[in-house]
């Protein structure tokens, strides 16, 4: 189906249609949606103005469609939620009634109004009614945009070789598109090939995964990329270009596994795969199932370093000669159109919890150290033994929560880690039914399928479950027995338990280097540190970067059958995109107004994406359009208004500070916000509802890069009492690193409001990412004191102060 | 080392009281308005209290609860948040607390617990639910400025360790600080 080709009137007059949405009683029962409709009639272009119960739904989207063919309305404006969330809905139907779907607008009276503002529903209404009028403003100001569309590379891209990254290239392979899997440790397996069972079938872990592992060494369709890491990406949905560094192996392909050259290696360290309880060689193989099967040499480790060959043992006992100390990296450039990120999660390390004796008693051991212990392919040979004396225990002591549901370590629940105790202590029974055990815990979250009936199992088979996690563990320095001394809440009694051994249950928290593939992806990352999804409920693996996806552990703590699960769905969302082989691009980007370009350069130098060149004679810009994301950048920095922004313009803007100042400008704060941080962070306050003074008007931009010293003149020139300039943290941009260009300019002005001997105060500027809600609720709070303080005089003299000395917005600041 | 028995003690505090009397006018005669605190939750924020999970790491490290059994800083603050600071204020087993931080340091939601518990010694003292034990060193400290007793034999015992004597303290600088942070106006010196 393609867009029809809509008339273009350029002087067609506004006929806007507005909606205001009761959402239930979401907003109607906050908000008095009757009078924000009959002011919202009374706007210059409106001609039509209705309230109804839920605008989302069918019949209110069949209202908007009838009343845009019966009333030829040209302008639709819809009041409810949040444009992050419906905004495509209501396009959609704008589009189906021929409307052009850049003809609509949104006011957020949900998240930004009605549900921050729960017990003020005077002025909440208020504030509905200035949100309305704005939106009706820029509406008014709304030309058609065509969408541009771009053809989608049919190549993805799988970070990470754990079972999630495995599932999600298996799934695309199998789908017929070209998939590269990249992975920084020697073998794919990640966690599941460290563990031993897994719950609550206690299926073998290996035995169920190395099948999986080897299908994707031999599929036709996988380029497998061990020992690798992304160095850079590149470009846009569709269209992504990855630098991706194969590290030397030293071994090449040829390698038959024999195992003859790390009998000879003199070089040992500890094994990483058995969480350092066995030693390996500098020439090694991550473990016996390993894919690629290929040893592989420790450079770190090796005596021949920067090309000395001080002992060539290895090379002498190999016999199909595999071994070549002098293989280099290998940079490879991929381009493909979708990216899967599957990159897992660490261990916590119960080090700093002091009490318990990490590291410093022996038999103090953490709970993927014991499933290395009792795994038969692990240092022991599957026999569980203490750590100081090999001996087997007779009594085995389990804590729970370590480095989990804590201020002092992360603040989430695990999720994994009752299941895994519960599993191990039933493994322990298996093997040795007269072993004692004892688990000490706060709750035992049994929460999925078949999860309660292993826990009952468990209690059945004796294993003492008791409540109160100890409060510390001493060691008898002789014998090396441990003695735990806590609390058992149920009986309000205080133990004192001997045990032979005690294992930590500790939790699982983001790759240590995951802010690298944040940066590089451009991903958000909640207060957690994991990955953060588009929508927490509908959109769970796409990432606020489309084209990217999510899988597995990076966006939080799941269990194996979860992580599969959502591997196969990020497989599915990124199939769609691949299968239909274009994506539109959003009409945001940058045009270029030749007549007014005088071929300064400026925007050249602010482009983040490298998306602008000059014509190498005339030295006029040039937007390059499938590569401009559309933050809007260069826009704000053109001192000659030569470029605009494509449904982001100058006038549009203005049009939204003209709506908030009209009326009482000295109560209202202006706020800019970007729309995948600030205005995010915002709409997460409303979901929270955390409850926040009612003065702000937020209008949104795409990035905070577009946010011009202009649009805060001038908000200072109309008499607004304070201007708050958002977005993401710098280093967090969603467009690279366009929010450098903000915080440059909102300090050029600081300095010249501070010259003008302005209250540089009523200018702030925050930067306040999407999971930030409470952030952006202190800092509206923080603003209304300062509006509080403002004086009429002040903003008299501000006036008086900003205006500008000639034309145009190019004045300079900086005298 | 022998232990003071608490009757040489009172033996010698009757003392330093009968020489002190002429001297100095009791301390409650200077007393500004006395400030009554009506609740706990004047001096401890409540909702910190919402976040424990009763995991009971802070009484599996208390020295205190080690040796007196039934009490625990776990308990006492699910009491106090259930059923009303009365239940602990009138409860002597709070009083076991040596004020020696661990539960706090040790307590995964870092919950001021130390602070919770000078709040209900603030409140407790201020009712006069004060055990005896307590007030007998509290007074030692008000009147001769140390918690110990220093009588003759602890002179014989410094001498013998070379040490030199003990001379009597300052009081005036310790009224002062007695004023500043209020504890008169919690407890009565007279």
């Amino acid at each position: 189906m393609t867009p029809k080709k809509l008339p273009r009137k350029e002087k067609e007059e506004p006929r806007i249609g507005v909606y205001v949405c009761h959402c239930g009683l979401n907003i109607g029962g906050v908000v008095d949606c009757a009078r924000v409709a009959e002011f919202a009639s009374g706007l210059p272009g409106v001609v039509l103005s209705k309230h109804n119960l839920y605008t989302c739904s069918e019949p209110g989207q069949e209202l908007i469609k009838n009343d845009i063919r019966e009333h030829r309305l040209n302008r639709v404006v819809v009041a409810s939620c949040t444009p992050r969330l419906h905004e495509p809905t209501f396009r959609a139907a704008c589009e189906e009634a021929g409307l052009n779907p850049y003809l609509f607008e949104m006011a957020n009276i949900r998240e930004h109004c009605s549900w921050v503002h729960l017990h003020d529903k005077e002025e909440a209404t208020e504030k509905a009614k200035d949100l309305v009028r704005m939106a009706v403003a820029r509406a008014a100001r709304l030309t058609p945009q065509e969408v541009l569309e771009v053809p989608v590379i049919r190549k993805a891209l799988v970070i990470g070789g754990g079972v999630a990254g495995i599932q999600a290239a298996l799934d695309l392979a199998d789908s017929g598109y070209r998939v590269y899997l990249v992975e920084k440790e020697p073998s794919i397996g990640g966690r599941m090939a460290q563990i031993d069972k897994t719950f609550p079938t206690m299926d073998c872990s290996i035995c169920i995964l190395a099948p999986k592992m080897s299908e994707v060494g031999r599929h036709p369709n996988i380029e497998l990329l061990t020992l690798s890491e992304i160095e850079a990406v590149d470009g846009y949905v569709g269209n992504f270009s990855v630098r991706v560094r194969k590290k030397a192996r030293y071994v090449n392909a040829s390698c038959t596994a024999c195992g003859d050259c790390a009998k000879v290696c003199p070089q040992v360290a500890p094994d990483e795969f058995n969480a350092g309880l066995s030693m390996r060689r500098a020439i090694y193989m991550a473990f016996a199932q390993a894919v690629p099967s290929t040893y592989q040499i420790d450079m770190n480790l090796c005596l021949n370093k920067h090309g000395i060959v001080a002992c060539d043992k290895c090379y002498q006992a190999c016999q199909r000669q595999c071994i070549d100390y002098s293989q280099k990296d290998e940079i490879l450039n991929l381009e493909v159109g979708t990216i899967i990120v599957a990159t897992g999660v660490d261990v916590y390390d119960p080090t700093p919890l002091t009490e318990f004796g990490y590291r410093k008693f022996p038999n103090v051991i953490t709970s993927l150290e014991f499933e290395r212990l009792i795994n038969a392919g692990g240092p022991s040979g599957g026999n569980l033994i203490r750590p100081s004396d090999q001996r087997i225990p007779k009594t085995v002591a389990f804590l729970q929560c370590i480095g989990s549901r804590s201020k002092r370590s992360n603040i989430y629940c695990s999720n994994i880690c009752c299941m895994n105790t519960i599993k191990d202590a039933l493994l322990i029974k298996e093997h040795w039914p007269e072993t004692k055990i004892l688990v000490f815990y706060i709750d035992i979250r049994a929460f999925g399928k078949g999860f309660e009936d292993l826990f009952q199992r468990a209690r059945r088979e004796g294993v003492t479950f008791i409540r109160g996690v100890p409060g510390e563990i001493i060691e008898d320095p002789v014998t090396r027995n441990l003695t735990l001394i806590g609390e058992d809440t149920l009986l309000s009694q205080l133990y004192r338990y001997e045990v032979d051994m005690a294992i930590l249950s500790v939790g699982i928290e983001p790759r240590r280097d995951s802010p690298v593939i944040q940066r590089l992806l451009n991903l958000s990352c909640a207060s957690d540190g994991f990955f953060l999804e588009a929508h927490p409920k509908l959109r769970p693996v796409d990432t606020p970067t489309s084209g990217i996806f999510l899988a597995g552990c990076a966006e939080g703590p799941k269990d194996i059958k979860d992580s599969v699960t959502q591997a196969s769905a990020a497989a599915s969302r990124a199939n769609i995109l691949m299968a239909q082989g274009k994506v539109k691009v959003e009409a945001i980007t940058a045009v270029v107004d030749e007549t007014l370009c005088t071929g300064c350069g400026m925007c050249v130098k602010v482009c983040p994406y490298s998306a602008i060149r000059q014509d190498p004679e005339t030295g006029i810009a040039q937007v390059t359009q499938a590569s401009c994301a559309g933050c809007g950048t260069c826009v704000a920095e053109c001192p000659f208004s030569a470029i605009s922004q494509r449904h982001f313009t100058d006038q549009q803007i203005l049009a939204q500070i003209d709506a908030v100042t009209e009326e009482a400008p000295e109560k209202k704060i202006v706020a800019f916000c970007c729309n995948w941080c600030s205005y995010a962070g915002a709409d997460f306050a409303g979901v929270s509802r955390m409850q926040y003074p009612t003065p702000i008007r937020i209008i949104r931009t795409m990035c905070s890069g577009r946010v011009s010293t202009e649009f805060i003149e001038y908000a200072f020139r109309r008499g607004a009492g304070a201007v708050l300039v958002s977005g993401c943290h710098i280093g967090d941009c969603h467009y690279i690193n366009a929010n450098k260009q903000t915080e440059k300019r909102v300090q050029r002005l600081w300095r010249k409001m501070e010259r003008l001997g302005l209250d540089k105060n009523r200018l702030q500027l925050a930067w306040i990412s999407a999971a930030e809600g409470n952030l952006f609720a202190r800092k509206v709070k923080e603003l209304e004191e300062i509006l509080r303080g403002v004086t009429p005089e002040e903003i008299e003299k501000t006036k008086q102060a900003l205006v500008p000395k000639k034309k145009g917005k190019g004045e300079p600041v900086e005298a | 080392m022998k232990r003071i028995s608490k009757m040489d003690g009172v033996l010698l505090l009757n003392e330093i009281r009968f020489t002190l009397h002429e001297e100095r006018p009791p301390l409650h005669e200077e007393r500004k308005v006395l400030i009554m605190i009506q609740s706990i939750w004047e001096l401890f924020n409540k909702e910190e209290l919402f976040e424990c999970y009763q995991c009971a790491r802070c009484t599996g490290s208390c020295p205190a609860a080690m040796v007196m059994d039934s009490y625990g800083p776990r308990e006492t603050l699910l009491r106090c948040l259930n059923l009303g600071q009365e239940a602990v204020i009138t409860d002597e087993r709070v009083w076991y607390c040596t004020t020696c931080h661990v539960c706090e340091d040790r307590c995964p939601q870092e919950i001021n617990i130390s602070e919770l518990l000078t709040a209900i010694f603030n409140l407790a003292a201020q009712r006069g639910n004060l055990p005896e034990k307590i007030k007998f060193a509290v007074d030692m400290i008000a009147k001769t400025g140390r918690g110990l007793i220093v009588n003759e034999k602890v002179m014989k015992d410094r001498q013998k360790l070379s040490l030199p004597p003990l001379d009597p303290l300052n009081l005036d600088e310790l009224e002062g600080i007695f004023k500043k942070t209020g504890l008169h106006e919690v407890i009565d010196l007279s």
